[in-house]
């Protein structure tokens, strides 16, 4: 924040041409991937918002087809993925790159901004399609084939993009976060083309297209990939993105060299194969199961590397979480972060998963990653970004912190309260009790959970706010006309005769 | 000796590195390491896996029809597995709960290449749906599938009104009829036979299809005077073939107390309102979609259901359900004191205790008397001694077992006329029409497999015979 610091102490502050001049990133790509990132996270929490409504009253939203809960589901689980997070962590990514290797900009920021549009409509069809009811029908694989097609083709000119960054880059020693903006997007393009089964197109506008023949091959591929775009795309990137923030906020070196290799590695073997622990009670192959569950416990590892060189380098610098929103959002994410791969653990070996499977506490643990590591992280990150590039404070510092609590409020009450809802399923079901007669003890759970969803919507939206009025006013000038008021408040200026 | 640039003595060149190069990451090594490191488990996690796990078919395994296969995808593509999941769990089955989960899902129920893209879901919303086929006829699904809630009030489940045409609904049901394999062609085989039964004997005509149910009519049966039953024989006995003849006779063991009755009132308003109406009349929102339609319970005298009927039957009914009529078992999901208590405030239903803010009194209750005729042909022709269960060695043929489940209150040796006189009721004639349903079914299935070009087992397969689940 010390660029936007300058912004509110300088009397004549630089804007637009001037700012441009002086901090000479064009950071269009990284404009154009962001802004569209906050405008879709509003339309994917809505979603979400719809299917809380339907969890309390199934026919809140009677007789509309694309509102039914089995293609808002899907829409809501692709958009939260694809749209938001992805096109976050592609702006980020954006921004961080050309900083960290010493280029002015992306190799083609032209490219960057083109696959920004084209991501955008790409996604706006494949939704329409899922709310249409053309979808795949593999969960997290929904897309059509040809918006998976169109999504590769858009992933692979990005993935160029950055690699042709990295190539031209003016600093030769690569940092921790470089290493993931070079070897995830490469472990997710393949990922998804391995996953979505593209080379067997079959009916191309529903099903059965894009996957494999036998059902229990196409499950154990299908959560290979699922757990896939957590564990080599977001998950990574947040790590990127915190080993960015961390040290760059506080102003401080990052704590171990060593512990980033362990971090860097350990996830890059131990994350691909526990997809089988999705469906550790099905009837798959029980030594695959077996390296599901041990890779789930030893991601810890790299886990562990990951939250003691965040401490150490938040070591000293625990006054600025207060004080500093990107960080403080960053280091919420990072807490987060750290319980759900506990959590995940533990979900992941079988006593424990015979209670949970199937349960709402599974929704709870997504969320959980989701929510409270990406999209928080996300939250703070484009706070940080957008003062960066426009080279202004933020619109409105209270607007930010409300910003803060409704997410992190809202998601530690949803998080609870689907968790609780779920051990209550779990328990009655082994019990005996069939589903149905559950679901009058869930429904408080259910009003409950629409609450704290609409608090997490009510924060989307107010970010988008901030942001937009940041974008649009003069905030610099605001800023300075404020402190004038305060300024002179405190000493009026002498009465001249 | 040499020095180097800080004064210090060089390292010697060689596959040693200096220790500010060493472990240092390039490019190079994070995007090709990178990918290294991720295919090497890709070829042990996905690979492998694919490439040697090939469980052949199981016994209970069978193909879907084309139209079951259509319904199958408008499964998928309307993302119904993000609340039904596909297969049930050891730990389901360990739960004991009979109708939902009849049998673990084993690696060879998945065989073949119809079964794509997998359904198994991670999610329970909804019941599973793996074991489905043959527990509710079609039109309770038809009716479930417009609005889950005329059927069940306490669902959570969107209505497909909007979503499907009235071919799609048709292609949902078969897909939903014929997925749990050979064990649920053969239930199903038993519910379209039991239609059979229960459309024929009162002369009711076949179901809507679709969603037309909708906006017809509830369905009537033909004048009594077409279906009076042969010489000898009394109206009822059809109904009573299809409940275990020890509870023909039975009381109910609850006492007509208030609070039993008021209790029997909030579970059928919670549970039984959807087809019965909210007067007990039989004209429920459901009830357009039926063939026979819902039982109406205003009547004072004892007649409901085309018969004389008691508390003993009733109970059967909607402990097990009524196969062939849209009535579902309700044993897993309402106690065994809370079906007697329903029974108990069913009885009372003629003095208008379904007015709201009205409590049941045990005045209200109209005491069953069997009549004359009914007692007369149990003494005489229907002994409880007689009863097909009580045999020391059970059938082992699955069609009769079938077949003794659809009709547990007929015994080896009754033979029968339905009130239509001309429509034979034996367990000998009910075994060989659903071995007949069956066979067509799963022939017609491994047609279409066939002419699809799906990869099938070996023709022996077919003729494994099915299973009744809990039996084999």
């Amino acid at each position: 924040m010390a660029r936007a610091g300058a912004a509110v102490l300088e009397p004549h502050a630089p804007e637009g041409a001037e700012a441009r001049r002086r901090f000479p990133y064009p950071d269009s790509a990284a404009r154009h991937w962001i802004i569209s990132s906050i405008v879709w996270l509003t339309i994917v929490d809505l979603f979400g918002l719809v299917l809380a409504t339907e969890f309390v009253t199934p026919e809140a939203f009677g007789g509309i087809s694309w509102l039914s809960f089995s293609r808002v589901r899907p829409s809501h689980v692709n958009g939260v993925i694809l749209a938001w997070l992805t096109m976050m962590y592609f702006g980020a990514l954006f921004y961080m790159l050309p900083r960290l290797v010493g280029t002015r900009g992306m190799w083609s920021e032209r490219l960057g901004v083109i696959c920004a549009w084209a991501w955008n409509v790409m996604f706006l069809l494949g939704v329409v399609g899922l709310l249409t009811g053309h979808s795949q029908g593999r969960e997290y694989g929904e897309l059509i084939w040809p918006i998976d097609i169109a999504l590769l083709v858009i992933w692979c000119a990005n993935t160029v993009n950055i690699l042709a960054t990295v190539a031209i880059r003016t600093i030769r020693p690569i940092y921790v976060s470089v290493w993931f903006f070079i070897a995830s997007p490469l472990w997710l393009a393949t990922d998804y083309a391995i996953g979505n089964v593209i080379w067997r197109p079959g009916h191309v506008w529903g099903a059965p297209s894009g996957a494999l023949t036998g059902s229990l091959s196409d499950a154990m591929l299908n959560w290979w990939y699922a757990h896939n775009l957590f564990g080599l795309w977001l998950t990574p990137m947040l790590l990127a993105l915190t080993y960015y923030i961390v040290p760059r906020v506080t102003n401080t070196p990052l704590y171990s060299y060593t512990l980033s290799l362990v971090s860097f590695w350990g996830m890059a073997f131990f994350y691909t194969g526990v997809g089988d622990h999705h469906i550790l009670q099905s009837p798959t192959p029980a030594w695959l199961k077996t390296i599901a569950e041990v890779s789930s416990w030893m991601l810890l590892v790299p886990v562990f590397a990951f939250t003691i060189n965040i401490l150490g380098t938040m070591k000293g610098n625990w006054d600025r979480f207060f004080t500093n929103l990107p960080l403080r959002f960053t280091m919420t994410a990072f807490f987060f972060y750290f319980l759900v791969n506990i959590q995940g653990a533990f979900e992941a070996i079988q006593p424990f998963n015979k209670l949970t499977h199937f349960t709402n506490f599974v929704v709870a643990h997504a969320h959980l990653a989701l929510l409270g590591a990406f999209t928080i992280l996300g939250m703070g990150v484009i706070d940080y970004i957008v003062a960066q590039i426009y080279a202004k404070p933020l619109f409105s510092r209270s607007l930010s912190e409300w910003q803060y609590w409704l997410v992190t409020v809202g998601f530690t009450g949803f998080f609870s309260v689907l968790t609780l809802a779920g051990f209550q399923q779990g328990f009655n079901w082994q019990a005996g009790i069939p589903e149905v007669n559950v679901l009058p003890e869930l429904h408080p759970y259910y009003i409950a959970r629409g609450i704290f969803g609409a608090m997490i919507v009510v924060s989307g939206i107010v970010q988008m706010v901030n942001i937009g009025l940041t974008i649009t006013t003069n905030t610099a000038e605001r800023r300075r006309r404020e402190t004038l008021v305060v300024a002179e408040a405190i000493a009026p200026p002498p009465v001249t005769t | 000796m040499s020095s180097g640039p800080d004064g210090r003595p060089p390292i010697p060149r060689g596959w040693v590195r200096h220790p500010r190069e060493r472990m240092l990451i390039t490019p190079l090594m994070a995007g090709i390491g990178g990918m290294l490191a991720f295919f090497t488990v890709v070829f042990i996690v996905v690979w492998l896996p694919i490439h040697t796990f090939d469980p052949p078919a199981s016994a209970d395994w069978a193909p879907l029809s084309k139209q079951a296969l259509q319904g199958r995808n408008l499964f998928a593509s309307n993302g119904c597995y993000v609340c039904h999941s596909g297969y049930s769990r050891p730990q389901d089955v360990r739960a004991a709960l009979y109708f939902l989960y009849p049998k673990v899902s084993q690696p060879g129920d998945f065989y073949g290449n119809d079964q794509s893209p997998n359904i198994l879901g991670t999610e329970r919303t909804g019941p599973d749906l793996s074991q489905e086929s043959g527990w509710h006829p079609d039109d309770w699904q038809r009716a479930h599938f417009y609005d889950p809630r005329f059927v069940d009030p306490m669902s959570l489940m969107p209505d497909m009104k909007s979503l499907f045409s009235n071919a799609q609904v048709d292609d949902l049901v078969s897909f939903v009829e014929q997925r749990s394999g050979k064990s649920g062609l053969l239930r199903y085989a038993g519910q379209l036979y039991a239609k059979h039964v229960a459309t024929a004997n009162q002369g009711f005509p076949q179901p809507y299809t679709g969603f037309t149910g909708a906006h017809k009519p509830i369905v009537g049966a033909k004048p009594d005077k077409a279906l009076t039953p042969p010489k000898g024989q009394i109206p009822e006995v059809a109904n009573l073939a299809q409940i275990d003849r020890s509870y023909w006779l039975s009381a109910d063991p609850l006492p007509v107390t208030e609070a039993n009755l008021l209790r029997g009132k909030e579970v059928f308003l919670q549970r039984c309102v959807g087809c019965h109406g909210l007067n007990g009349d039989g004209k429920g929102p459901a009830a357009t979609f039926m063939s026979p339609p819902p039982a109406d319970f205003t009547s004072a005298d004892d007649a409901c259901c085309g018969g004389d009927t008691g508390p003993g039957d009733f109970y059967y009914r909607i402990l097990h359900g009524w196969p062939g009529t849209a009535m579902e078992n309700f044993g897993e999901r309402l106690s065994v004191d809370d079906i007697w208590r329903v029974v108990l405030f069913v009885k009372t239903i003629p003095n208008h205790t379904l007015r709201p803010n009205v409590v049941p009194e045990p005045s209200d209750y109209i005491t069953w008397q069997p009549s004359k005729d009914l007692l007369t042909w149990v003494k005489t022709r229907q002994k409880i001694a007689d009863n097909a269960s009580f045999q020391k060695k059970p059938p082992t043929d699955p069609f009769m077992q079938e077949a003794m489940r659809m009709f547990p209150g007929l015994s080896a040796a009754d033979h029968f006329k339905l009130n239509d006189r001309k429509t034979p009721l034996s367990l000998q004639d009910a075994a060989a029409g659903i071995k007949t349903i069956y066979e067509d079914l799963l022939n017609r299935a491994w047609a279409d497999a066939k002419a699809r070009g799906e990869k099938l087992p070996p023709v022996s397969q077919r003729s494994i015979p099915p299973t009744v689940p809990g039996q084999e």
